[in-house]
């Protein structure tokens, strides 16, 4: 057997898909810290965030039939997934009025929808361009960077961020698309 | 299709900030297929998902590891049924091959359940034959019935055990012990039957042996009587042959 050490994500997914429990346990050590740091930023609660990291690795091992392999990226999938988990979880939290969570509402929420058209990535890979990444979101105005966090780390919606900041939800909608079209352009003149 | 409006609302959905008639406006583009960029949702996907990138990294406790492991290993039937469906699905019939290497290097759970299944099955024949060859060792039956000892049997009947595993590798185990517990009521059904044969073996046996010793007893029996006889008739005549004199 290969060194685990050594695989890519993509290969330690699919032994994952096997029910293979090393590759479980090699996907946690490699992806909790990332996914662990992004589930806190959302839910800043240490023991909450912890809870739903566990939770993540339990969707994982369970619905781990709902990656395509040939057409999605496990990065992407694995931080679209906790993303999710976490902003439900902070919405339920919050007392606001969500369905029943169940199989159908996980499928239908929690788990990532990605394009079957998309550039795989790894995590090392991502990691090596933190500097690059730092120095794109520097570049856009601070109000770009506010509704950019509100929306992908508070989890809020147009009406929420406009409420929020007290401005027309069309402008909040204008600055979300212009903020992610300038880092797109920077990240792309960057990479 | 206006590849500027369907920009617009990816970007929109990737940051999961649509609006209701928006998600629909979307789906119908994505329905329509013709000219939907694909590609381009798939890079907006991307682009949202190295944000966390930018983070200092935060590290959760140690012992969440392990938790994690126990939370994986209370849905071990839940797995289990996933395997077995999947295996139904792709492989209706199969011979699983054993692979000891692989056994300890830790393949996945599938592979270790169907080569649990083959060696399990192969010990179990080996054991029966070995039993059944000790079982109908006449010598051994003949001296005990001589000795009027019961038969003793010394076949070892109790069942394999697991090894454990540690961390995450929980509900592999669980599961091999399950596999192992199904195997058992076949084990002992098959050993008790096998008992049965044997201790019928020895019984004809015993009965065979006594039956030898009956006829001797009762030809013991008819001699002493014939010589009895005999030796009655030879005084009859001596007395006989006396008075005629």
């Amino acid at each position: 057997m290969a060194d685990t050490n050594s695989l890519k994500d993509a290969e330690i997914m699919q032994r994952v898909a096997g029910y293979d429990s090393k590759a479980l346990e090699q996907l946690y050590d490699r992806y909790a810290p990332i996914l662990y740091t992004l589930i806190k930023k959302i839910i800043p609660e240490k023991e909450t965030s912890e809870e739903v990291l566990s939770e993540v690795f339990v969707i994982v091992w369970r619905q781990i039939d709902q990656l395509d392999f040939k057409k999605n990226s496990v990065y992407t999938w694995l931080i679209t997934l906790a993303r999710n988990k976490a902003i439900d979880t902070l919405n339920r939290n919050s007392g606001k009025q969500m369905p029943d969570y169940n199989d159908d509402y996980e499928k239908e929420n929690i788990l990532p929808k990605l394009s079957p058209e998309m550039e795989p990535m790894e995590l090392q890979e991502v990691m090596n361009k933190k500097e690059m990444l730092v120095k794109a979101l520097g570049s856009l105005t601070d109000a770009q960077k506010y509704v950019l966090e509100l929306s992908y780390y508070g989890g809020m919606d147009q009406e929420e961020i406009a409420a929020k900041l007290n401005i027309p939800a069309m402008t909040v909608k204008s600055k979300l698309q212009v903020a992610f079209g300038n880092l797109m352009k920077k990240v792309s003149e960057a990479g | 299709m206006d590849k500027k409006k369907s920009l617009d609302l990816i970007k929109l959905e990737v940051l999961g900030c649509l609006t209701e008639q928006d998600k629909e406006k979307l789906q119908a583009m994505k329905d329509e297929g013709d000219g939907f960029p694909w590609k381009e949702l798939g890079d907006y996907q991307n682009l949202i998902a190295i944000l966390p990138a930018t983070l200092e990294l935060k590290y959760p406790a140690r012992d969440l590891k392990d938790k994690t492991a126990t939370m994986l290993f209370n849905m071990r039937d839940q797995i289990k049924a996933k395997i077995e469906a999947k295996k139904a699905k792709e492989k209706p019939v199969e011979v699983p091959v054993a692979e000891s290497v692989e056994v300890e290097e830790g393949i996945n759970i599938e592979e270790q359940v169907e080569e649990n299944i083959t060696t399990e099955e192969i010990e179990i024949v080996e054991k029966e034959f070995a039993e059944v060859e000790e079982g109908i060792n006449l010598n051994e039956v003949e001296e005990a019935s001589i000795k009027n000892e019961p038969v003793r049997f010394t076949g070892n009947f109790k069942g394999k055990s697991e090894p454990e595993t540690p961390s995450l590798q929980t509900d592999e185990v669980e599961i091999k012990e399950l596999e192992t517990k199904e195997f058992e009521p076949k084990e002992s059904g098959k050993t008790v039957v096998d008992r049965e044969v044997i201790e019928k073996i020895a019984r004809d046996y015993m009965k065979g042996y006594e039956r030898e010793l009956n006829s001797l007893r009762s030809s013991v029996k008819k001699n002493k009587i014939l010589s009895f006889i005999i030796f009655a008739v030879a005084i009859i005549l001596i007395v006989a042959m006396y008075f005629i004199k």
